[in-house]
């Protein structure tokens, strides 16, 4: 196992402020160059990452980490190569302003268990590009891989003459010794991928944080649906990784009318349809009894490994285990947030009786996160989107490769996805490079003539109220 | 504007499609006090219903304190007065079919 270079947070800021300093003089082309090596390094490393990742933490499908990986390196990459992100950035003469690119300072990146190796490329690369130096703090059951893929694009940083300690990794630090890191005075951002426990420390630490927010996320299959093509994008999507990433279906509502149609394309590809008994079984295996949320235990786990668990008789090569439920809520624990190949099942005879259970469904712990939509109606995609509290609302689109970006729609590529208030985050957007830039503004003087054409004398003159001062304001002169 | 009905021993309460401050007044006025005094269960049929001040909200929660929480029933709500019970927080005390 590779060591952690140091584990002394006051030593490892010391590092990271120094190489702050170095990076702020870098120009553009310099920055390019470093991000474009350790895009090439990652890209050249990622099925060794994949595998290395799957091995160690159990969890999910060496090969779909592998396609993980592609997205923190080559689509992260593409995203952000042509970024101007050191120096004047925009320049609108009309306006005056002109917006000058300053890095924030050392970031902090807590990485998941589910993505060790693909959030650590993501987020080294979009740390770099905008001259920030990362500290990794790895999962403590991802260690190795984490850091193995944190070593391999801190090499390739150096061989482009990166400022040292650009990037550093901690593990195994002991919890005070992260609470600690993340509220040290020269860190500058906690960027914060993880559970909801390791997020509202960042957010709590005092120290200005991105973090993430759990999902729940309801995927609709509306009259207007295909309902063939709609089965076939939902497992693509909830199988992806043995159904570890936070916006994948959690689950499925469906129109009565296509609900025959689905149910056979279901059974087509090897779902595993659970009678109540079943569920109640599953139920004690997938909820964990203290927290009343997932258990640790079934997260990125095949479906026949989860149903042997409970006891539950499937074919070994079940490909996803469905669940039936009359309701939403804590009487009914799998209609909450499980990363494994399990999807809740629900049959409504109407759109509104549809919306009604997925705003239930959005409400149940999923707020800010993903929604889904399956349908070939503009107004119902539409009123969908209105009424569901989510940063995206993916439509016709498998929700787990829809929801990190640029692969079936052209959100930004992320592996840090923005819950807006609903899930306790500043914003509900694709978290990259432009999320980790001080952006400074030269105002140039540009004279408010409407303003200055404004007797001050009025505004001391109680009489006058706002209708007559708007009229004055906007008067032509 | 209000059709308050008695069916063995159990009120039901339809609304008009906006119930904005105004039509929430009348209720108050006209309605409310018929289904405090009688003391029975209630149900407020929300089906038509696409918008809800914030004094049916109000009301809601006056009605569900005269007649117990377990005695009030809203049923048939849109998906965007549904959402306003969420957004409120409400869902969890009264109940919501």
């Amino acid at each position: 196992m590779i060591e952690a270079p140091s584990v002394n947070v006051d030593a490892i800021m010391r590092k990271a402020a120094a190489s702050a300093a170095v990076f702020s003089e870098l120009d553009q082309a310099h920055v390019d160059r470093i991000v474009r090596a350790v895009f090439k390094a990652g890209f050249a490393a990622r099925v060794r990452l994949a595998k290395m990742a799957a091995e160690e933490t159990g969890l999910g499908r060496w090969q779909d980490k592998v396609v993980k990986n592609v997205v923190g390196s080559l689509l992260v990459y593409e995203d952000i190569k042509d970024l101007k992100t050191v120096g004047v950035v925009s320049d609108d003469p009309e306006s005056g302003i002109v917006e000058i690119a300053q890095p924030l300072g050392p970031i902090l990146a807590v990485i998941p268990v589910t993505n060790p190796t693909s959030t650590v490329l993501f987020k080294i690369l979009i740390a770099l590009k905008t001259r920030n130096p990362i500290i990794i703090k790895p999962h403590r059951n991802a260690a190795k891989s984490s850091i193995e893929a944190a070593k391999i694009c801190y090499d390739a940083a150096l061989q482009e003459d990166a400022p040292d300690d650009c990037v550093q990794w901690v593990a195994d630090l002991p919890r005070e010794e992260t609470q600690k890191l993340m509220a040290h005075k020269d860190l500058a951002l906690v960027l914060a991928t993880g559970g909801g426990g390791v997020v509202k420390a960042a957010y709590s630490s005092g120290t200005p944080a991105l973090g993430v927010g759990a999902g729940n996320v309801p995927v609709f299959i509306e009259a207007s649906a295909d309902p063939v093509f709609a089965v076939e994008a939902v497992l693509s999507s909830k199988l992806f990784d043995n159904g570890t990433i936070c916006c994948s279906e959690q689950a499925l509502v469906v129109d009565r009318s296509l609900a025959e149609a689905v149910k056979r394309e279901l059974v087509v590809r090897k779902a595993r349809f659970l009678s109540d008994e079943e569920i109640r079984r599953l139920e004690a295996v997938v909820i964990d009894p203290k927290t009343k949320v997932m258990s640790v235990d079934v997260i990125g786990k095949s479906a026949a490994a989860v149903a042997k668990m409970a006891g539950i008789s499937v074919n070994e090569d079940a490909s996803v285990l469905i669940a039936p439920l009359k309701g939403v809520g804590e009487r009914y624990p799998i209609s909450g947030e499980v990363l494994c190949p399990l999807l809740a099942y629900y049959e409504v005879d109407s759109f509104e009786q549809g919306l009604n259970l997925c705003i239930d469904l959005n409400y149940f712990g999923g707020i800010g996160h993903t929604a889904s939509l399956y349908s070939n109606d503009e107004e119902k995609i539409l009123r969908f989107s209105k009424l569901m509290n989510a940063g995206r609302i993916l439509v016709n689109t498998p929700s787990a490769q829809g929801g990190v970006g640029h692969l079936f729609n052209t959100l930004h590529p992320s592996l840090t996805l923005g819950c807006g208030s609903g899930g306790k985050n500043i914003t509900t957007d694709n978290i990259t490079a432009r999320h980790l830039l001080n952006i400074q503004r030269i105002a140039r003087r540009r004279v408010n003539a409407k303003f200055a054409a404004l007797d001050p004398q009025l505004f001391f003159d109680e009489k006058v109220d706002a209708e007559q001062v708007e009229r004055l304001y906007h008067k032509n002169t | 504007m209000f059709d308050l009905k008695d069916d063995a021993g159990r009120l039901t309460c339809a609304f008009p499609q906006r119930m904005d401050t105004l039509a929430c007044q009348q209720y108050e006025r006209d309605v409310h006090p018929k289904v405090e005094s009688a003391g029975k269960p209630v149900t407020f049929d929300l089906n038509g219903v696409g918008y809800v001040a914030s004094s049916f909200l109000r009301i809601c929660l006056r009605t569900a304190q005269s007649v117990g929480a377990e005695n009030l029933f809203i049923s048939n709500c849109a998906p965007e007065v549904r959402k306003v019970f969420k957004i409120a927080g409400l869902d969890k005390q009264l109940n919501i079919k």
